[in-house]
């Protein structure tokens, strides 16, 4: 039952833009359990994206993973040629990304291109029954007259639709792992709900572990069985999904979590926002990266000059570990 | 579709309309004395009082442009001064070395680019694509003429491993048997292959020289549109599919950065026109471009007007050509889109 | 966004201060004064306009302070190889290559500097009046550009020198024919663009008029891309003005002009007498690609988006 889909261990990943070498994942482990559902939220620019492609090993040239460990099914990935990924990507571990407008070839059909995902790994199958199979797909994703849809090019299908198809690609292999980078973002609000159920029960039935990458702090809480809040490249805040809404320990995590809108504190007036603007990756400060925007250590020596080690809590809703010198404090202060 | 393509010839007709306008306009009408500048300086003035009734400079203007028009496209292109000949007969004649070397340099030209364009762009190599565009640069600077002319100098008077301005042929070689006119191609087809590997040394550096300004100019588009099409999220998608990186990039990126391009099509026909009256004469080459330089030596205006008429209305109807390809390749005007929620 | 939808610092990050400048499409409507300053302080300018400033240098001083006249033949010393008399060597008449390359220096930019001054001045008026008039005078005006541009670039430029009479002037003309429509085309969207931007609006608002506003706002945000244009137009210049001259359209030989220079070289420079038709050739070389890149790294500058493309 616990046996581990994905396990990453320090991973850490650079973009050398000539001058200055931006810092998009610093030092990054979790572990990801079959049928786990793993939110990591952030603000845009803390390295989410760069998190999942550097697990794909799909980071391109500024960019390189530096270093890291990814275990996947019990074997590390991390230091397979690109060959040897091409076996496991789309097989055991699949993408979605956020615009489905640009996540289609605009000149292949959409049949192709869901046939394409199952003739890699599969050369030898016959072209008709790739073609059946891509059109069960289709109707998997809820696609009406899957058949005859499958001629048609990305333009003809809206946006919601092409989210579909984009999750019916994933899902072609039946993958261990799924990484959905904001699935839902670009769409609205409607169709966000239908893409989110449908993604609810593919996983389901399929089995599979998902790391859901959103700044959506409401998809989490529906969706996620364990969420990872990250920070400038850096996961600060990690544990069962209960724990970041009773308890958020985390300086950054509570203050993320006072933006969302709640229409019982409307009345309070205007939501507040987070001081200050993310770090730059290039420059990152000695100590505690969020030390310039906390409202507990910003005047604290000790923030600025000492990096935080993650510490183990345990709080009223469960587990968390917490990159802040003041984790226990403030989990007890939680805690009464 | 079909409107879609009714609009776009309507357009053609409308652009041939307004370019053989302004070419009569600017041929005929400024001149003052067309007939002067048609026979040459060495008629007689009863020649040319002929002429001017011939082209009936008594009529009113809209009659003389229609007769200029219909003449035209009937292909009644009038005569040499020079030497009496039908300008039809003369270009048509010289059509084919033309045509062989356009399409020659084409075909490396095209190469060169997308082999350059995807050498800069396929792996992020700052170095290298620097020199490629340092490349594009130079090639924009240099004239085709000259570059024609330091192709000799270092090809063949200095290193001696291509054929000097002969022409099509070595003086020994033989034509091969006429069916194409193309001697490479009739070469091949006559099973000559001596005389085909002659014909292609030939080709060579006019080739290079007519190519040149195509080139550099295909290869800052392709690089352009390779570099935006790879950074597309469907790319990312393809190799999180599985797809090898070539592969990805092959069906996916090489497509959607080539189609664009197509519309540079009426571009490179423009400058394969005026670029082979430039070259030609320098390899002696006896093509359309040389006849019509030594036209303009020879002030033999009737084939240099005929020449003009003719680069517009191909330039034209290859642009309408390109349109329409665009349109039945790129499924996105094909088929419109149908919004279904 | 929708209820329970969290977003966090998706706007604060795009109005950081002291970040890298964005693409964005605005930086192409600062003022025109503002656009010269932001190239010449621009480094990567500096190679192109140095090398454009070194041969107007080059055409004003050197033909003063040389010895030899571009026209004094010296058949005696005809065809002679470059020595320290003749940097560049002596042609078949022994006139000094140096000394006629400066010459040709002088009629090269000259004249392409007032083809495009014509070209965008006759072209910039009859975009701009199309673009702000809009209606019928901007379709009748913009079918004649489209009858131009339905021929190849050169080939009109030729049909323009065989109709008024063979010359460098009407060579000249031709190629400023050429080069119309192409601003006329661009500035015309640009007035198009720039009508429709909100502070056009509130011009308009504050009861300024049409006149006005076209001189005072429309103008100025358009000479950015006038200014891209002309770098680009003014290196096609150079090029068509020496093609034509080179199949005997434009100046006529003896000229010292750098295409005819060419064609009276071409039959010695396959025989060792390369100098005749290379210097000239070099020259050429030279300016027409320090215009094209100083057009593109103004292109890269002032338009980072690249939405703007002259083909």
């Amino acid at each position: 039952m616990d046996e581990l889909a994905l396990s990453v261990r320090n991973l850490s990943t650079v973009y050398d833009t000539g001058g200055s070498v931006v810092h998009a994942v610093r030092d990054v482990s979790f572990d990801l359990r079959r049928t786990e559902r793993l939110g990591v939220v952030g603000e845009s620019g803390s390295g989410k994206s760069a998190l999942a492609l550097s697990i794909l090993g799909l980071i391109e040239p500024p960019g390189r993973v530096v270093e890291g460990e990814i275990v996947l099914g019990g074997r590390d990935i991390s230091k397979l040629s690109d060959r040897q990924l091409g076996a496991v990507r789309g097989k055991e571990i699949a993408l979605v990304l956020q615009d489905p407008s640009s996540a289609l070839d605009p000149v292949k059909t959409i049949g192709s291109q869901i046939v394409e995902a199952l003739t890699v790994h599969e050369p030898d199958l016959r072209r008709a029954a790739v073609r059946r199979r891509a059109a069960e797909l289709l109707r998997e994703v809820d696609i009406s007259q899957a058949e005859r849809r499958l001629d048609d090019y990305p333009h003809q299908y809206s946006g919601g639709m092409r989210q579909r198809v984009a999750i019916a690609i994933a899902i072609a292999n039946n993958p261990r792992v799924l990484i959905a980078d904001e699935p839902t973002t670009a769409l609205d609000v409607t169709t966000q709900a239908q893409v989110l159920a449908l993604l609810d029960r593919l996983v389901d039935e399929h089995r599979t572990a998902v790391i859901l990458i959103t700044h959506n702090l409401g998809i989490v809480s529906d969706f996620c069985d364990s969420v990872a809040v990250m920070y400038a490249g850096r996961f600060v805040e990690t544990s069962g999904v209960d724990h970041i809404f009773v308890a958020p320990t985390h300086p950054y995590s509570e203050a993320l979590l006072k933006c969302v809108p709640n229409p019982e504190r409307l009345a309070e007036g205007p939501l507040p926002a987070i001081s200050g603007f993310p770090p730059d990756l290039s420059q990152l400060p000695s100590g505690c990266s969020f030390a310039p925007r906390c409202p507990v250590g910003r005047d604290l020596p000790q923030c600025h000059e000492q990096a935080p080690v993650p510490h183990r809590v345990s709080g009223p809703a469960g587990e968390a570990s917490v990159e802040c010198h003041f984790a226990e404090q403030r989990i007890r202060e939680v805690a009464v | 579709m079909g409107r879609v393509i009714a609009m776009r010839v309507l357009g053609s007709v409308g652009a041939v309309f307004g370019a053989t306008v302004l070419a009569f306009m600017i041929m005929r009408v400024l001149p003052g004395n067309p007939a002067r500048l048609i026979l040459g300086p060495l008629a007689t003035s009863q020649a040319v009082t002929a002429l001017n009734h011939h082209i009936g400079l008594d009529q009113p203007l809209y009659t003389q442009y229609w007769r200029y028009i219909s003449d035209f496209f009937q292909g009644n292109w009038g005569y040499s001064y020079s030497d009496g000949a039908s300008v039809r007969k003369l270009i048509g004649e010289r059509a084919p070395a033309t045509i062989e070397l356009a399409l020659f340099s084409f075909v490396i030209t095209m190469l060169a680019a997308v082999g350059l364009a995807l050498l800069s762009t396929y792996r992020h190599r700052p170095i290298t694509d620097r020199i490629v565009r340092g490349a594009s640069y130079l090639g924009f600077g240099t004239p085709p003429f000259f570059l024609a002319l330091l192709l000799l100098i270092v090809f063949f008077s200095t290193l001696h491993i291509l054929p000097g301005p002969e022409g099509r042929l070595g003086v020994q070689a033989a034509a091969p048997a006429a069916v194409t006119r193309m001697y490479t191609i009739d070469a091949l087809l006559a099973g000559e292959l001596g005389t085909f590997w002659e014909a292609l040394k030939h080709l060579i550096l006019p080739g290079l020289a007519l190519g040149i300004s195509s080139f550099s100019f295909l290869v800052r588009l392709l690089r352009a549109n390779l570099l935006e099409v790879s950074r597309e999220p469907f790319i990312t998608v393809a190799r999180g599919k599985g797809l090898r990186r070539w592969t990805a990039f092959r069906r996916h990126a090489l497509p959607n950065a080539f189609l664009p391009t197509l519309t540079a099509g009426g571009l490179v026909l423009g400058e394969f026109l005026a670029g082979s009256v430039l070259i030609e004469r320098v390899f002696n080459w006896p093509g359309v471009g040389s006849l019509v330089f030594d036209a303009i030596v020879k002030q033999d205006y009737a084939i240099v007007q005929t020449f003009i008429l003719l680069s517009a209305v191909m330039f034209v109807l290859v642009n309408l050509a390109v349109d329409l390809l665009y349109a039945v390749i790129d499924p996105r005007v094909r088929i419109p889109t149908v919004a279904t929620a | 966004m929708g209820p329970g939808t969290l977003s966090i610092g998706e706007d604060v990050a795009a109005a950081r201060p002291g970040g890298p400048p964005g693409p964005d499409r605005t930086s192409l409507s600062v003022r025109g004064g503002q656009a010269l300053r932001a190239v010449l302080a621009d480094r990567k300018l500096a190679v192109p306009l140095g090398v454009l400033a070194l041969m107007v240098l080059f055409a004003i001083f050197m033909p003063i302070f040389w010895s030899h006249g571009p026209d004094k033949q010296d058949l005696i010393n005809s065809l002679g190889s470059p020595s320290a008399s003749h940097p560049l060597g002596t042609d078949q008449l022994g006139r000094d290559v140096l000394a006629r390359v400066a010459t040709g220096a002088r009629i090269s930019l000259v004249v392409a500097t007032l083809v495009t001054l014509a070209g965008a001045i006759v072209g910039g008026l009859i975009g701009l009046f199309a673009g702000t008039l809009g209606g019928a005078s901007d379709g009748v005006v913009m079918r004649v550009m489209d009858a131009i541009l339905a021929f190849p670039p050169l080939i009109l430029a030729m049909a323009v020198t065989v109709g008024l009479g063979i010359g460098l002037d009407t060579a000249a003309i031709g190629v400023s024919l050429v080069s119309v429509p192409w601003y006329a085309r661009l500035l015309r969207s640009e007035a198009l663009r720039i009508r429709s931007l909100p502070f056009i609006e509130a011009a308009h608002a504050m009861g300024a008029t049409r006149g006005r506003i076209i001189a005072r706002h429309v103008v100025p945000h358009m000479l950015p891309v006038l200014f891209i244009q002309m770098a680009a137009a003014f290196g096609y210049a150079v090029l068509a003005l020496a093609g034509l001259s080179f199949v005997g359209l434009g100046a006529q030989v003896p000229t010292p002009e750098w295409g005819a220079m060419i064609t009276e070289g071409l039959s010695y420079s396959l025989t060792g007498q390369w100098w005749i038709s290379i210097c000239p050739g070099v020259a050429l070389l030279i300016t027409v690609t320090a215009a094209s890149m100083l057009s593109d790294r103004m292109r890269d500058l002032l338009d980072p988006r690249g939405q703007y493309a002259r083909l």
